[in-house]
């Protein structure tokens, strides 16, 4: 009972967030609501007994993509910029709310556990046995992935590197 | 399960719209990227959801894989980003129309 | 002599018109002008020559077949009988007389090639009525006299109002026209043949309603052709023709018309008291509505078509009393004063220097020719009907004929007709006092006036004071010449008593007294007064180009107008425009489709995947 009013509980914030996030013109605004849907998002899969994807969707997904998009958004000076930092109450009731909504939930799962290896009779998966399955069963798909890695690798750095300078009076 | 599969299948579907809606209605390359990046993530919630209803662990695998295929996807997509500024000098998705008829 | 020479009549005209339409311009003036009187001419000699076929029953021929339809063969056929052949000579005389008159007329004119080519082809279609042996040889010269009709009334058709009043001719008989051609088909329903004798044997044997109803049908065709009530609008206005082309065409010929078809077809008609007492009527009325016209007009030419209009009327009164002489020998003499007194009116109008308006004009009997003023006066004695001229005797056989008819319903018609005689005196004198007595009232310079436009005239006045030789009746000790030679065709036979003629030949020479008094009292010393209310509604004709456009011109136009508009413009064009208006707008939405944006595109796979997820659903859910 407990998990699944904390189930509908972070469902709804990671609604909002997202929702939010979508609305938002600035885009470093949008990515930071993103970020915080991904952490309900992550809280919600170790509910439903996915530990190792909780935690590689807040190391990858919020950690690295994410913050790559951060990266982009202000190498390019898509954001305006220079407004001082206010306090600016309209702006900062969601955030509150939002952030207390997802750190409550989270003291609950930390004390209760509804979704852990040692309560219920929900599917619980362990690293062993995760492991296990990609390695054993999936060894094929993962040596595919790893090479999709390097070519995006490559791909990406070919692209934004830009074109060979070339002499005086040539457009690039 | 501590909810029905069917809540979780809502859920994944609400956010999934809402990553649609973000693809198609903004101008900006970036906000149509993380469109997709919400449309992923709704699908990832749906894999999680039948790895545990169907108490099988290659729906979080799956999941797995998605999430490297994201990386690999937003890492060329941002690269092209870039150069689609320094080409064009602007990110509004309706400048670039060379396809129109 | 071969009978079929007599197709020679008609066809000279036809030929010189043909050859005056064709190469007219190119020949040089007199040349063209010589054919033309030659070809009339030519006609008229011929028709002496070939008096004799007329005895009898007369003289049939064909020149060949027409169309032939199943079991019936219509042929160019003419007839030469007693009724055909006087008229004939008429038409062919008169029609030279005046061919000389309008060389002289028209000696300025420039476009005469035209105008000789109308004037034969004229004479043509109306030798083709005379001369018809079946009624579609005469509907084929009905219409082409309405063709010429149009074409010389309109002849200077550089002035509007000239195109107009041509125009106004052509459809007003038209109309007229129409009625004759439903009695042609029916007749043809019938009895089986269009040969007028063929109908008129057969004429007993056809039913008492269908007689009533051709009699009416035939009779508003007349009513069309010889301008009587109601189709009477056109002939004030067609006196915007040459003076030529009003003597021949509505004097002598085309306004006779009518009344040749009734004769023509009187076995028919007279065998419907009802119709023959409509023919009368229709009249009756026409006589006196055009004597009260005639009374406050103000252009000359004007009074003497109203008075055409008015003696036509009289033509049909004897018609419709039974008497085919009567209205015969009045065609006659009047043909030959009426179409003397146009050409006299065309030299005052000369001598007056191109003045039109009565109110202008006098004097001119000090001033002008003497020839053209006793010319004048004689054409006005006979239309006043001063005792011992043609037009005495001729008026005087149809009043009797009305006076002597059994039916008790002619003697109001008899009535109309003597008050009629004596509206016509006044006016007639009017016209004279006007003209020719007083001092000049208007200013211009009289033009020369040609020989060519003198001596025709003296012929015509001749005839026409001697007409009354024609037909004298028997009190005064003539031989009725021409009631004997009309023989079986003559219609009813008048019997009256020698006490009853006298005292009505005495009321004709009383009326014509009264009427020379009145006008000498009012209008020899003229003094011109403003139009009163009376002298307008009768100057305008009982305003019936108002009425006529009221209940005709109006609703037409606006049916026109709703036609075009209403039905054409905002049904059908406008259906078809927003048809294509629609067609145009769905290529440009679906243009938008290709607009190059990604959103556009995505925007599609999303609706693509809506469908295919709708069909799936209805798959399931079935």
């Amino acid at each position: 009972m407990i998990g699944g009013a904390v189930f509908y509980l972070l469902a709804v914030a990671t609604v909002v967030a997202t929702l939010l996030c979508v609305t938002r013109s600035n885009p470093v605004h949008a990515v930071i609501y993103l970020v915080h849907a991904f952490f309900d998002l992550a809280l919600i899969f170790y509910l439903l007994g996915a530990p190792l994807v909780a935690a590689w969707e807040m190391i990858i997904y919020a950690g690295a993509i994410m913050v790559l998009f951060l990266f982009i958004i202000m190498m390019l000076e898509l954001a305006p910029g220079g407004k001082p930092l206010t306090v600016d109450r309209q702006r900062w009731i969601p955030v509150a709310l939002l952030s207390l909504v997802t750190l409550g939930c989270t003291i609950v799962l930390i004390i209760q556990d509804p979704g852990g290896a040692a309560n219920g009779t929900s599917y619980h998966a362990s690293p062993r046995e995760f492991g296990t399955a990609l390695f054993d069963h999936y060894a094929l798909a993962v040596q595919v992935v790893s090479f999709q890695l390097l070519f995006a690798a490559v791909g990406a750095y070919y692209v934004g590197h830009g074109e060979p300078r070339r002499k005086e009076g040539k457009a690039p | 399960m501590i909810v029905p599969f069917a809540h979780i299948l809502i859920l994944a579907a609400i956010l999934f719209v809402m990553g649609l809606g973000c693809a198609l209605a903004r101008r900006n390359l970036i906000m149509i990227l993380i469109g997709v990046e919400i449309m992923l993530n709704a699908a990832a919630v749906a894999l999680v959801g039948g790895s545990a209803y169907w108490r099988q662990v290659d729906g979080q695998v799956f999941v797995v894989f998605l999430m490297a295929m994201t990386s690999a996807e937003v890492a060329i997509s941002l690269a092209m980003v870039v150069y689609l500024r320094r080409r064009r000098g602007t990110l509004e998705a309706d400048k670039f129309d060379g396809m129109h008829g | 002599m071969n009978q079929t020479l007599l197709f020679l009549i008609p066809l000279l005209p036809l030929c010189c018109a043909v050859v005056n339409m064709l190469f007219g311009m190119r020949l040089p003036r007199l040349v063209a002008e010589t054919l033309a009187v030659c070809g009339v001419a030519a006609a008229f000699l011929l028709t002496v020559l070939f008096w004799g076929y007329a005895d009898g029953a007369g003289t049939q021929a064909t020149l060949g077949t027409w169309l032939v339809a199943g079991d019936t063969a219509i042929t160019f056929a003419l007839c030469f009988d007693a009724l055909s052949a006087p008229m004939t000579l008429m038409v062919t005389g008169v029609a030279t007389l005046i061919h000389f008159y309008a060389i002289g007329y028209m000696h300025d004119e420039e476009d005469y090639a035209r105008f000789f080519a109308l004037l034969n082809l004229f004479v043509f279609a109306m030798l083709a009525i005379v001369l018809a042996d079946n009624l579609l040889v005469l509907f084929l010269g009905w219409e082409g006299v309405g063709l010429c009709s149009y074409g010389l009334i309109g002849f200077w058709y550089g002035e509007s109002a000239n195109a107009r009043a041509g125009t106004k001719a052509f459809l007003v008989t038209r109309v007229g026209d129409v009625f004759l051609a439903a009695a042609l088909l029916w007749l043809f329903a019938l009895t089986g043949t269009l040969s007028i004798g063929a109908i008129n044997a057969k004429a007993a044997a056809i039913p008492a309603e269908a007689l009533l109803a051709l009699t009416l049908l035939l009779l508003l065709g007349a009513c069309g052709k010889s301008a009587q009530l109601p189709l009477m609008t056109w002939l004030a206005d067609a006196m915007a023709g040459p003076t030529p082309v009003s003597a021949l065409i509505h004097a002598a010929t085309m306004v006779t018309a009518g009344v040749y078809l009734l004769c023509r077809l009187f076995p028919l008609v007279s065998l419907s008291a009802v119709g023959m007492a409509a023919i009368a009527a229709v009249g009756a009325l026409t006589a006196l509505y055009a004597a009260t016209c005639a009374l406050a007009q103000r252009e000359i030419k004007r009074v003497l078509a109203y008075s055409t209009m008015s003696q036509v009327g009289y033509m049909f009164m004897a018609v419709g009393a039974g008497t085919v002489a009567g209205a015969m020998f009045h065609l006659l003499t009047h043909a030959f004063f009426k179409a003397l007194l146009f050409m006299a009116a065309g030299c005052v109008i000369h001598l007056a220097g191109n003045e039109n308006d009565l109110f202008r004009m006098g004097g001119l009997a000090k001033r002008g020719s003497r020839g053209v003023f006793w010319l004048f006066m004689a054409g006005a004695i006979c239309l006043a009907g001063v005792p011992l001229t043609g037009g005495f005797f001729s008026k005087d056989g149809i009043l009797l004929a009305l006076f002597t008819h059994p039916d008790p319903l002619y003697r109001l018609f008899w009535g109309i007709g003597v008050l009629t005689a004596l509206l016509t005196a006044i006016y007639t004198f009017r016209l004279l006092y006007l003209v020719f007595a007083g001092e000049p009232r208007g200013d211009a310079h009289p033009h020369e006036l040609p020989q060519l436009m003198r001596w025709p005239l003296w012929p015509l006045a001749a005839l026409g004071l001697a007409g009354g030789l024609l037909n004298l009746p028997p009190l005064l000790g003539g031989g009725e010449w021409l009631t004997h030679r009309l023989g079986t065709l003559a219609g009813r036979t008048l019997e009256v008593d020698h006490l009853t003629e006298m005292l009505l030949i005495a009321l004709a020479v009383g009326l014509v007294l009264a009427g020379w008094a009145l006008a000498r009292w009012r209008y020899g010393r003229f003094q011109p007064l403003a139009e009163g209310r009376l002298g307008g509604f009768l100057l305008r004709g009982w305003n019936a180009d108002a009425v006529v456009d009221l209940l005709v011109v109006r609703p037409f136009a606006a049916m026109a107008r709703l036609c075009a508009l209403g039905c054409d413009r905002a049904l059908i064009d406008a259906s078809l425009e927003a048809l294509a208006r629609q067609t145009s707008a769905c290529g440009q939405r679906l243009r938008a489709m290709t607009n190059g944006r990604v959103s556009t595109y995505l925007s599609g796979f999303v609706w693509g995947f809506l469908l295919i997820l709708g069909w799936l659903l209805l798959a399931l859910v079935r």
